[in-house]
């Protein structure tokens, strides 16, 4: 048979998309082990996975951001194993990332054609036809956006919106979504998956990566589970339920290591959240903290955790609704005032939010002592080496010279260090946004130690957090929000992962979002 | 063999206590070694380079830049900018002037300058910290704005110090010296000592440093960072107001147009030589000090090697670019 004719048989009979054995590390990390993954011709592929389980990394090698060390990927049952987001385009294969990449400051149509420019004889932009063209492309979306409207006037499920056109705009075979409903309402949920299903008809392919069980189950056709990089299983949507769904996604046993924790709450409440509202973010926040009581808060992206821990620390204006803080009203207008009040916090991603840089070990440590209980403008060495020394001792900090940068030091004892910050404070009440973010797992127990301390000593712990392992460890009482709502209340005997992701993708409203 | 082990231990210890200090030296202090290989280039160019009255020249010549510079570094740290010192030091000197002629006392003059300066400065700090404007549109803007107001206030002439006392009180002060020091170094590194140490061992220094280097954990710890911006803004304005001050003393008048004109160039090229980061959250107040030296010995070497006054803004920027691409080379901070 002549070598045409088998290519072109093969082609026929093989998958759109084929990854075999993908194999991707950074550094010692292995982001992805030997990860398989086939997209059929027309067809809405559902790739889970929880938080770091490599979903993202293996779209990027698809995308031809990144590079696979080793495995192979087939389009059409041809190989293409050296992809770079060029030769990934000319594929078809177009992108829709998480985060926006628009630019606020350009109009709507210029953003669509960013890099794909119409032009009349190479130099000259060729606006009109680009205005027309992306009319076109908005009323085949159902959408009514003015391709001649500023991107910085939109809100954000319009920019959502607007990058999935852009990913229409031009010949596809197959579109990656990843998360793409995170910033999306209801009726535009509904109005996306119209879309998605009139591409299917036209035979367009899609890959769409999502942790919300009622979105998958009612859109997609088959399933791939990745879990910490590895490859869990695939099949059909049709064949199993959203329990099983949601145990592959999670299967891991339960902690191995077990931080202990005297019984330490005293029926008494600290600190209270009434009706606290911030628009756009969250709606009508309820819940109490104990004294000696750990608290976690949980859910998934764009449930507005993140900003709730902002506004109960003053960082964030609330909107409307109080906090009690033993009997007063805290007043949060601003962050010295509630620190000085009785509340710390810890924030979530430390590189941004907490380690300044280019200041010792010593001083930051130090820093927010001095903004809120050191009256005398002079600062003392030999205290703040004493200073030092003792938190050295309770955190177990491994470092050098307290006079070092803090960037000389590993994720993990940079950690303790902003820990320390706060400790020294006494408060009554400690905030802790994702406190273990970012480092390895000797650290993260040592840190559970220490916040397990702080719940003994009679301070109230709130602990924001997305990793389940964790707040199974640590806490009494787990609220999981959705959507900027508290969803459901856990106690600790009541707590499993199955069931929190359960009430963290919203599997409980399934009847409030839409059926197939 | 005793003999060789001394050597050892010699070279070991050059390795172990020596060499880290030096490369720390090199690394954040380098401007030291430019200062010093300046001084030997200018060796080259006359003998009398390096005698005791030329040096003690070269850190007079340096003082009114130096002294702004001080505040310009707190500025730079914090990581903003201010272009408006130029100005405001025209405008303080202007003011400074009329005070002295109508009063005669040299006490209200230094205290009508440290306060209409730490005022302008004020002013900017309230755009750049409450109504959080970029600080370089903001000083941009105050420094035509000033500029303006000093030109009109002196009607356009030049302001000269008419008040007898003149000779006896304020002219003694830009020209009289102790033991061969002049007031006007004395009241420099006066000015450095207390700067280094606010910036050393204050909690206000280390919310500076704090603020450049990342404002928005700076803020999450408590430090009001709109009020340090302020406070940063208002010093810059009161150690401009004092250089105006000794400007008077020195001049005895103020041309409103050209006094302190483009000064804010020279202000910020010390800053940058004495090895403060223009990203902010690193910088010494030492380095400033050498700073501002190190920028005048460029001008002196220049004119002692006859190079024409049209060249030397050439080599001058071409030296300081120099400088700072050492720094950045040198200092490679891990980016995790």
């Amino acid at each position: 048979m002549p070598a045409l004719f088998i290519n072109l048989l093969q082609r026929e009979n093989s998958m759109l998309l084929e990854m075999k054995n993908i194999s991707k590390s950074f550094g010692a990390v292995k982001a992805v082990q030997n990860v398989s993954l086939s997209v059929d011709k027309v067809e809405i592929h559902g790739l889970l996975g929880e938080n770091g389980a490599g979903k993202s990394t293996l779209m990027n090698v698809l995308g031809g951001i990144l590079r696979q060390d080793s495995g192979e990927i087939l389009i059409d049952g041809v190989e293409h194993n050296h992809l770079t987001p060029i030769k990934s385009g000319h594929l078809g294969i177009r992108f829709i990332h998480q985060e926006l990449n628009l630019i606020n400051d350009l109009k709507v149509f210029e953003n669509l054609f960013l890099n794909n420019e119409m032009t009349r004889g190479g130099l000259y932009l060729n606006k009109k036809e680009m205005i027309r063209k992306s009319y076109e492309i908005f009323e085949k979306m159902n959408l009514d956006i003015d391709p001649l409207a500023y991107v910085r006037e939109l809100d954000t499920s319009r920019k959502q919106l607007i990058e999935i056109a852009k990913a229409l705009l031009f010949e596809c075979r197959l579109i990656i979504m990843d998360e793409p409903t995170t910033a999306l309402t209801n009726e535009e949920i509904e109005s996306l998956f119209d879309i998605m299903r009139g591409l299917k008809a036209e035979g367009i392919s899609c890959i769409y990566i999502s942790h919300k069980m009622p979105e998958l189950f009612s859109i997609c056709d088959r399933y791939t589970v990745l879990r910490d990089g590895k490859f869990i299983s695939s099949g059909n949507f049709s064949d199993i339920n959203e329990q099983q769904a949601t145990e592959m996604l999670v299967g891991r046993s339960m902690a191995d290591d077990v931080v202990e924790k005297n019984d330490c709450i005293i029926d008494e409440d600290v600190f209270q959240v009434e009706d606290l509202t911030c628009e756009g973010f969250f709606n009508n926040i309820n819940f109490s903290l104990k004294k000696g009581e750990i608290v976690a808060v949980t859910g998934l992206f764009g449930d507005g955790r993140g900003e709730l821990s902002e506004c109960l620390f003053g960082a964030r204006k609330m909107t409307s609704g109080k906090i009690i803080l033993k009997d007063n009203e805290l007043n949060t207008r601003s962050i010295i005032n509630v620190i000085r009040s009785g509340v710390s916090m810890v924030p979530r991603n430390r590189k941004e939010r907490s380690i300044l840089k280019d200041l010792s070990i010593k001083d930051n440590l130090s820093m927010s002592y001095f903004t809120s209980k050191q009256i005398s403008p002079l600062i003392s060495n030999r205290v703040e080496n004493k200073r030092y020394e003792i938190n050295r001792k309770t955190t177990n900090i491994k470092a050098g010279d307290p006079d070092d940068l803090i960037t000389s030091l590993s994720g993990g004892n940079q950690q303790k260090v902003v820990f320390s910050r706060w400790f020294g404070l006494d408060s009554d009440v400690y905030i802790l946004d994702n406190p273990t973010q970012g480092i390895d797992v000797g650290a993260k127990f040592e840190i559970y130690q220490l916040i397990t301390k702080l719940a003994e000593q009679g301070k109230s712990v709130l602990v924001f957090s997305s990793e389940f392992p964790e707040i199974h460890k640590i806490a009494d009482r787990c609220l999981v929000m959705y959507k900027g709502e508290i969803n459901k209340e856990f106690s600790r005997n009541d707590l499993n992962e199955v069931d929190v992701m359960y009430y963290a993708t919203g599997s409980n409203k399934k009847g409030e979002v839409h059926g197939k | 063999m005793g003999n060789n082990e001394t050597i050892l231990r010699n070279r070991n210890n050059f390795k172990n206590e020596w060499k880290p200090f030096l490369k720390n030296l090199f690394i954040h202090h380098n401007y030291i070694f430019s200062l010093i290989l300046l001084l030997l280039i200018g060796r080259f160019a006359s003998d009398q380079f390096l005698s005791p009255a030329s040096l003690m020249n070269l850190v007079k010549s340096s003082v009114f830049i130096g002294i702004i510079a001080l505040g310009m570094t707190l500025v730079i740290i914090s990581g903003n900018i201010d272009l408006s010192v130029g100005s405001i030091l025209g405008l303080t000197a202007a003011i400074g002037v009329v005070i002295f002629n109508s009063t005669g006392s040299i006490f209200l003059t230094l205290i009508g300058c440290s306060f209409i300066g730490g005022f302008l400065g004020f002013i900017n700090g309230l755009f750049v910290g409450l109504a959080k404007v970029a600080a370089f549109i903001v000083t941009l803007a105050t420094m035509t704005a000033y500029r303006s107001i000093t030109i009109q206030f002196g009607g356009g002439g030049p302001l000269i110090v008419e008040n007898d006392s003149y000779f006896d009180v304020l002219r003694p002060i830009g020209y009289g010296k102790i033991f061969t020091i002049p007031y006007l170094v004395l009241f420099f590194i006066l000015l450095t000592l207390i700067m280094w140490f606010v910036m050393n061992k204050t909690k206000f220094g280390r919310y500076v440093y704090a603020v450049g280097s990342n404002e928005k954990a700076a803020r999450l710890t408590g430090i009001k960072v709109e009020i340090v911006k302020i406070a940063i803004f208002s010093i810059t304005g009161l150690l401009t107001g004092l250089a105006a001050f000794l400007y008077i003393t020195r001049f005895g008048s103020v041309d409103v147009a050209t006094a302190g004109k483009s000064f804010e160039l020279d202000v910020i090229a010390a800053v940058a030589i004495g090895g403060t980061s223009m990203a902010g959250g690193r910088g010494f107040i030492q380095g400033t000090f050498f700073g501002a030296v190190v920028l005048y010995a460029i001008d002196a070497i220049l004119s002692a090697f006859l190079v024409p006054a049209f060249v030397n803004d050439l080599i001058k920027g071409i030296l300081i670019l120099g400088a700072v691409l050492l720094q950045k080379a040198l200092d490679r901070t891990p980016e995790d």
